[in-house]
């Protein structure tokens, strides 16, 4: 049997497998799959990564003594999210996300990794997802990998300009990935023996492929939907966690006034641009209608207002000037001041001296 | 969830054991079972760690479904090694027109592969089934893991349950108006109930500090308790790892 039908062989096993199956947690490498020496050089390979979390985590908890509660809720946040399975159309079965990926994007990715981390730990001891000897492979791939692949394509498509949601479903779709590459490579390290390594890690990441292509859609689809709604409905939050810088957050208020702005300039523009003998242009009224009424005998007589005579339009202008200039100062803390004044709070409206 | 069937029994008398011997121990089983060669050392701790499972009156419904994930993934480094690995046929028959051919290398080898893996699952759940989370952590912190770590998993472990609860609420919510009908309508909804995790996160996490500095928090928690050893367990510990030595060297 050639290689190409021996994958395809892969494949179709493994792809009945997962439609055999209810509920697949086929995320994190189980207890004892790589022998000693290999789960020691992961751990290896994972502790400094760690520490460097430790240490980033330490720094950021001394400026605001809320950050490692916030960390330790963020673990809760990703333990749940990665116990909650969703549904894959292709394979017909539900996996779960890894979450690492929007940990990267709002904690950084050395933070993120402790994260991923103590949540692995978790898993490991109350579900068996995960081991404790595998524990530093688990770490390589989803902490690391996942949170830098996911922290570093958002902040490259961010870098230019991309829109939010899109950067967000690059991020968790990559971060996904480069997890799941990660672990075919630790697998087939650690369970090739005698036989080569290359072959093996292309088997598994066929094996991979029924479930895990389209988890990464999915989970690129949850990361943008839940930076989106951050962005929507806490930019503070964003801004704390540096995600965003505070200017961006209130440039994305007052781009809307400035389109709305530039719309009612341009239009003004256009109108004052428009040709002198444009106003010449007969319209229909005069066109169809003046005409057959004048067949019919019924002469078209003067206008009511004309609006062509006199300063009525001067002071119709006037009138739209007031009500506009009131309207715009009435509404313009909620147009320019910061996400955090809420106006529906009263007390957030007075000064401080006041309160 | 399995988190909401998790059964501590307290009365049994490894439970009452000290975390840091059980940890200890189980530390060095694993790294016995990784090494070890053959079938019949992890086949025997699967055995013996099915025995305190069910001496601790652990469902079998539970112990069902800590193995689902790692009997799945047996089942396909099993099939990976059976039909990819080896040279002397061992079995074959006809598929969609393929001839498939089983080695007797890759059968042993995926033998030996799940024997350990099985085994290996085995000691954790039975660490996992006899010791309260908050122990096992105080066990890690006397094994000097850093103490930004032992915070950290102590928050995420007492504020699941809370999270955990707020996320099936507005799963519900979610679900009762239509919100996973549809595969697109089921991201939407998933993903807006991922944020709102994040935000309640956010929120707790401030409301946290503050009650914690008003009780004196200054970014540090306080270490994790120790009691002595007591000779007994220490014995027991010992005698289990020596016993389990030989049988692991004569197997």
């Amino acid at each position: 049997m050639n290689s190409v039908k021996k994958i395809f062989f892969v494949a179709l096993i493994c792809c009945g497998l997962l439609l055999s199956a209810d509920a697949v947690y086929a995320m994190h490498i189980a207890e004892g799959i790589l022998p000693l020496h290999w789960a020691a050089l992961w751990f290896a390979v994972a502790i400094p990564f760690v520490a460097f979390g430790l240490y980033s985590l330490n720094k950021r908890s001394r400026d605001d003594l809320s950050f490692k509660p916030l960390a330790g809720l963020m673990t809760a946040v990703i333990f749940i999210i990665s116990c909650m399975p969703i549904p894959v159309p292709l394979a017909g079965t539900c996996s779960h996300p890894c979450g690492t990926g929007i940990s990267g994007i709002l904690v950084g990715p050395s933070i993120s990794v402790v994260i991923a981390a103590a949540a692995l730990l978790i898993q490991a001891i109350f579900l068996a997802h995960g081991g404790l000897s595998t524990l530093g492979a688990n770490i390589v791939s989803m902490g690391v990998m996942g949170s830098f692949t996911g922290y570093l394509t958002f902040k490259l498509l961010r870098s230019f300009r991309m829109n939010i949601a899109v950067a967000g479903f690059t991020a968790g779709l990559f971060a996904n990935w480069a997890t799941y590459l990660m672990t075919s490579v630790e697998l087939a390290s650690g369970i090739k023996g005698d036989t080569t390594f290359l072959p093996l890690f292309w088997k598994i990441l066929v094996a991979f492929i029924p479930t895990q292509l389209p988890l990464g859609i999915l989970e690129g689809a949850m990361t943008a939907g839940m930076v989106v709604l951050l962005y929507k409905k806490r930019p503070d939050l964003l801004i704390k966690m540096r995600v965003i810088k505070p200017t961006e957050a209130a440039m994305h208020r007052q781009g809307i006034t400035a389109l709305v702005a530039a719309l009612c300039i341009t239009g003004a523009a256009l109108s004052a641009a428009a040709p002198a003998d444009a106003a010449k242009w007969s319209g229909v009224d005069e066109v169809v209608i003046e005409k057959v009424a004048s067949e019919h005998g019924r002469e078209a007589g003067a206008t009511l207002i004309d609006l062509e005579q006199g300063d009525i339009g001067l002071f119709l202008f006037l009138i739209a000037g007031a009500l506009g200039g009131f309207a715009a100062g009435y509404y313009w803390r909620s147009i320019l001041a910061e996400r955090g004044q809420s106006l529906d709070d009263p007390k957030e409206m007075r000064p401080e001296k006041q309160r | 969830m399995i988190l909401s069937g998790y059964i501590h029994n307290g009365d049994h008398w490894l439970s009452r054991m000290d975390a840091r011997v059980k940890i200890i121990s189980t530390l060095i089983l694993l790294a016995m079972v990784l090494t070890c060669e053959g079938t019949s050392f992890p086949l025997f701790l699967l055995l013996c760690g099915a025995g305190l499972c069910v001496n601790m009156k652990i469902r079998s419904r539970m112990l069902l479904m800590r193995f689902l994930e790692p009997l799945f993934i047996v089942a396909v480094l099993f099939i990976l090694k059976v039909f990819f690995s080896g040279n002397v046929p061992m079995f074959s028959f006809e598929f969609m027109g393929m001839t498939v051919t089983g080695f007797r290398e890759g059968f042993m080898e995926g033998m030996r592969l799940g024997c350990r893996i099985t085994g290996a699952v085995m000691i954790v759940a039975v660490l996992g089934f006899s010791t309260p989370f908050n122990q096992f952590i105080a066990g890690l912190s006397w094994l000097k893991i850093p103490r930004g770590f032992i915070e950290i998993s102590l928050f995420a472990y007492r504020y699941i349950f809370m999270l955990f609860e707020d996320a099936m609420v507005i799963y519900s919510a979610q679900k009762n108006r239509l919100g996973y009908s549809t595969i697109r309508r089921s991201l939407n909804s998933f993903g807006i109930l991922a944020g709102a995790l994040v935000i309640k996160a956010f929120d707790q996490s401030q409301k946290t500090t503050v009650a914690m500095t008003q009780r004196g928090y200054d970014g540090v928690m306080p270490a994790p308790e120790h009691k002595p050893f007591k000779l007994l367990e220490i014995g027991g510990g010992l005698s289990v790892i020596i016993v389990m030595g030989i049988l692991w060297k004569i197997w």
